[in-house]
């Protein structure tokens, strides 16, 4: 089941673009291992669900795998055959609006090599380039 | 203690970041110098030089300014939107006598008991707080988890820490513990119905209130 908000102020939204870095969300925090996005777009909660899944499958669930992203946009469409017009179609599907550098998953408990082969899988289910990244400890 | 490199340190008229991003592209990094209650210097630093020391996890350099040598401590370092560049500092003027608080790696050695029984190691705490001298300041805390068992955890309170030193964390925050498999909670399945759901819209309830009255 594809991730999407439970109260949302608005039902659609305008496209908009997404511009920049990321500033926040861009380090390791939870697990030891992240996947780190390199570029810029939009990955649905499907995609992000086909992540987990492709994760914890390679896991046998042991380790723990944080998502650190959330699908908080709503993109709508309209129906097939319809012609132009008639207002905004209805929201279709919901995204996460990523930027370079923000962290999408996490993966803990495991050793390196285990988790580094797990975030492969992931990363071939998101739209956008991303590497493995470790945590930065203090000092 | 460990031998570190002295860093030349000059001092930095320009500020901005403008002018932080053409010192950046010089292979320099800005920092700035304060504490003991004298004023904060902003400074420039090499940037090659001080990567090679944050490398060996060194928290005291060494710093060259005006011909003067000072000891500094390392606060906080910022780094770029992946990770990968160092692109400013904080360094704290100290006294070699001072005692200071400090966040320190622990890692985990052996393997537990409980693992080779079939259990799982989850580490929930990877640093920890301490006051120690600013001399002995450890790279990180090694913990020895050979001996937990399956439902044992190992505390704050059980780490050894340097002589002199003192920790700040709470002793009976958990730094790791050894579970059984597939005890972590099981991801409830959602129910096919719930695809199609949309979410509740905050404003339409007032809207509603609205019209009847």
């Amino acid at each position: 089941m594809a991730l999407m908000p439970k109260r949302v102020k608005y039902r659609k939204y305008q496209r908009g673009r997404v511009k920049g870095n990321a500033t926040r969300g861009n380090f390791v925090a939870f697990g030891e291992y992240g996947l780190q996005s390199l570029g810029t777009g939009k990955i649905t909660g499907r995609q992000i669900e086909a992540g987990r899944v492709a994760a914890t499958h390679y896991l046998h669930r042991e380790g723990k795998v944080y998502i650190r992203i959330f699908p908080h946009r709503s993109v709508s469409s309209k129906p097939l055959e319809t012609r132009m017009g008639k207002g905004k179609g209805e929201p279709d599907f919901w995204v996460a609006s990523i930027k370079p550098g923000t962290v999408l998953y996490e993966i803990g408990g495991v050793p390196e090599e285990v988790a580094r082969e797990a975030l492969v899988r992931v990363a071939h289910k998101m739209p956008i380039k991303c590497r493995f990244v470790k945590r930065r400890h203090a000092g | 203690m460990v031998e570190t490199l002295v860093l030349k340190a000059q001092r930095r008229e320009s500020k901005g970041t403008r002018a932080s991003r053409r010192l950046r592209t010089q292979g320099q990094v800005p920092a700035i110098l304060y504490g003991h209650k004298e004023e904060p210097v902003a400074v420039t630093l090499n940037y090659h030089d001080l990567a090679l020391e944050l490398q060996h996890h060194h928290r005291l350099l060494e710093v060259e300014l005006e011909g003067k040598k000072q000891q500094l401590l390392l606060k906080d370092v910022q780094y770029d939107f992946l990770g990968d560049k160092i692109i400013h500092v904080d360094l704290a003027r100290v006294s070699l006598d001072e005692r200071v608080t400090v966040t320190v790696e622990v890692v985990l050695k052996g393997t537990p008991v409980g693992v080779t029984d079939g259990g799982l190691l989850d580490h929930i705490l990877t640093e920890v707080e301490m006051e120690c001298q600013v001399t002995t300041i450890p790279e990180s805390i090694k913990a020895n988890i050979a001996n937990l068992k399956i439902g044992d955890s190992l505390t704050a309170g059980d780490l050894v820490l340097p002589r002199g030193a003192d920790l700040v964390t709470d002793p009976s925050a958990t730094i790791a513990t050894v579970r059984i498999k597939g005890e972590a909670v099981e991801e409830e399945e959602p129910e096919e119905a719930a695809e199609t759901a949309e979410p509740e819209v905050i404003s339409r309830e007032k809207t509603d209130e609205e019209d009847k009255s």
